[in-house]
């Protein structure tokens, strides 16, 4: 008898370290998404209500209508992804290898926008890109930006707010996946005769990877439901998917469009994922994580 | 082989490609059936988002008859406002002279953002946690026809006597047993004259193509289509669903064509002292106010006519200090409290006996065209329409279109 409550017991014990996070999971995400599930499948309007009829149409009429939007958001996501890893690979390579004793407050560096709200640091990019402002002039100055032209209230704008907003989550997990890299390893590829760049081809960049991953997936996964860059920078031409989802619920009270938007731009984004994580090889970010 | 023995060795093939066993499948089977079936209960129990059943005029002004709220000490509660709209010294004289503590929260930036928040609780009939709430005319009209405010009890409001006599009678609310104008505005040109070169008077000039892609336009099409319907001399106080529908697809050209910088709410200002935009449509108060950062910038009420519009002071159904609220209301109908008021934030007042004492204590205030307009101008404006808010959601979901989202 005992016996067998103590295999009980045990066998229960993962289950109740693991007790919090479930219910959390269950209450803050299962819940609501399939409540949201549910929404999506609805019919009628703000004024009547809104009433489960299976109406799947609304899913076809979403991507028929907002393709545009949902296309623009993967399109402004990745080249941001794409910039914050041009900007933060070697950022990250000097945090790990050249800081030294400055290494931390630079760490601290990179994390300072967080203290401040992200809506204002927005708001603060809207002032240095403003038309009349000093970046606009000189970029004019040589040529890039038209004498009439403006930085602004344009697609650019949008997509330096994304990736300056998203930088951190680009660095940190670099920076994480180089400093955990064994330095003999370098050396014995120039023991090897491997000229530096080629160690750093064959040996940094494979070892890199975990942190690549995990940071384009922070920065893109964010970005493409993200509106307040394309609200604040940008003009009605780069509204991005989030914005049509924030317009739904809150001015047209068009909760099942909402939340048919919400779960095709969350069905695109497990695609991508799926797929990059395959082009990168599972199964080494597995093993390079462990 | 029969029919029968096809079938068999068929299973018997997939039971053996999938190695489960036939108690396996089963077992598998049925907790699959299981979950669908609960997913499928749980989900038609999940019923519906109700909407909303729209009470009679009638109705609603025989139960704001009958209203009593006895007089309570004031305690703590809380004033939904937009931002900017008062002089905060002037709670501080409410608190001092009426005890208690006005919580006053800055947290209304749109109509329709404003109502998404609060919508559940409203249509569920849970309080929304504030004693009044400001929204603009239409707004306001929806939340009484939808019974979502409180009458006012007016034998606690003797000040609401210094209403301006042409606010007093909304079609939606004729008595004001529901509502009572906070302040007014007009909607209409605003311009940097050092950009534009020259003095501008027309509605024309939003849509001329010299300044392409230096106008904003507000994406609120109740001003956006209103204007631009007076551009082309229908009223749009009186028009139908259709003409709103028609200028929003009008406006939604001109944006195709790249004539407007930007779509925005109060966020034009930015863009308007930053010399980002040459022209903009704008809200006369703001304008004033912007002024003394901006000497260039000039508001005029265009020749065509400009939009009036109210915004009005409402206690939500279920709010707990009705009563604070109401005080609150008389006070600011005290012409010296709006007078206040009014000096800080430069709007047009509905407090009869305002400008008499601006005259005397600000007379730059007091005599501003923009805050004082004079009778020739007022002619000129025009108030919003009534309409249902069937049309109220069309014309939303066309503007959303129009502006991208």
């Amino acid at each position: 008898m005992s016996a067998i409550s103590l295999r009980w017991r045990r066998s229960l014990l993962p289950w109740w370290f693991m007790a919090p996070a479930l219910i959390w999971l269950i209450v803050f995400f299962a819940v609501p998404l399939f409540n949201q599930l549910n929404v999506s499948l609805m019919s009628g309007n703000a004024d009547a209500g809104y009433h489960s009829t299976w109406a799947f149409h609304t899913y076809w009429d979403a991507i028929r209508t907002y393709h545009v939007q949902f296309l623009r958001s993967l399109e402004y996501a990745a080249i941001a992804t794409v910039i914050d890893l041009i900007i933060a690979f070697p950022l990250a390579y000097f945090l790990a290898f050249r800081a030294g004793r400055w290494r931390n407050f630079l760490l601290l560096l990179v994390i300072m926008p967080f203290f401040v709200s992200y809506v204002l640091r927005t708001v603060a990019w809207q002032l240095i890109l403003n038309d009349n402002g000093w970046v606009a002039d000189r970029l004019r100055d040589i040529g890039l930006v038209s004498q009439h032209g403006r930085l602004l209230a344009t697609s650019t704008a949008v997509i330096t707010g994304i990736a300056y907003n998203f930088l951190p989550f680009m660095v940190l997990p670099l920076y994480v996946s180089l400093e955990r890299m064994d330095r003999r390893l370098l050396e014995a590829a120039t023991d090897l005769y491997a000229s530096r760049v080629t160690a750093f081809r064959k040996v940094t960049v494979p070892l890199a990877i975990p942190g690549i991953f995990a940071g384009s997936l922070l920065c893109f996964i964010p970005a493409c439901g993200d509106y307040v860059n394309a609200a604040l920078l940008g003009t009605s031409r780069q509204y991005m998917i989030g914005n049509v989802v924030q317009s739904k619920y809150l001015d047209v009270l068009d909760y099942p469009t909402a939340a048919a938007l919400s779960f095709i731009l969350m069905l695109l984004i497990l695609v991508g994922i799926a797929l990059y994580g395959r082009v990168l090889g599972s199964r080494n970010l597995m093993e390079a994580a462990a | 082989m029969s029919d029968r023995e096809k079938i068999e060795s068929a299973l018997e093939q997939f039971f053996a490609d999938e190695r489960l066993s036939r108690r396996r499948f089963l077992g598998r089977g049925a907790s699959l059936g299981l979950m669908a079936g609960g997913l499928a209960t749980a989900i038609s129990a999940c019923g519906s988002i109700e909407g909303v059943t729209k009470r009679r005029l009638g109705a609603l002004q025989q139960a704001a008859a009958g209203v009593n709220h006895p007089k309570v000490p004031i305690g703590t509660w809380e004033f939904s406002n937009w931002p900017l709209y008062i002089d905060k010294k002037v709670l501080k004289t409410f608190n001092q002279r009426y005890g208690g503590t006005v919580k006053y929260v800055e947290d209304i930036n749109d109509n329709y953002e404003f109502f998404g928040k609060v919508r559940q609780q409203l249509q569920d009939g849970a309080p929304i946690g504030r004693d009044i709430v400001v929204l603009t005319d239409y707004m306001a009209s929806r939340w009484v026809s939808s019974g979502y405010t409180m009458p006012i009890d007016r034998k606690n409001v003797p000040n609401g006597k210094n209403l301006t006599a042409t606010l007093r009678s909304p079609g939606w609310d004729p008595k004001r047993q529901y509502s009572l104008p906070w302040q007014t505005y007009a909607t209409g040109l605003a311009y940097n004259v050092k950009l534009t070169g020259r003095e501008l008077r027309s509605i024309r000039e939003f849509f001329n193509p010299e300044w392409k892609g230096r106008v904003t336009v507000l994406s609120d099409w109740h001003d956006s289509a209103g204007l631009a319907m007076l551009m082309r001399g229908i009223d749009p106080t009186t028009a139908t669903v259709d003409r709103y529908l028609e200028a929003i697809d009008y406006v939604g050209q001109q944006n195709s064509k790249g004539q407007f910088r930007r779509f925005t709410g109060n966020d034009y200002t930015t863009d308007l002292t930053k010399g980002n935009v040459a022209i903009a449509m704008a809200y006369s108060g703001d304008v004033v106010q912007l002024q003394s950062d901006n000497p260039n910038l000039r508001f005029v009420f265009p020749e065509e006519g400009a939009m009036l519009a109210i915004d009005n002071m409402m206690i939500p159904e279920k709010a707990a200090h009705p009563y604070a609220a109401e005080v609150m209301m008389n006070f600011v109908y005290e012409p010296e409290i709006a007078a206040r008021i009014c000096d800080y934030v430069n709007y047009i007042s509905p407090v009869d006996g305002v400008r008499e004492i601006l005259l005397r204590t600000d007379p730059g205030v007091g005599r501003n065209q923009l805050i004082f307009p004079d009778k020739a101008t007022l002619e000129r404006c025009h108030g919003y329409p009534a309409l249902s808010s069937g049309d109220e959601l069309l014309c939303n979901q066309a503007m959303a279109k129009v502006t991208g989202a």
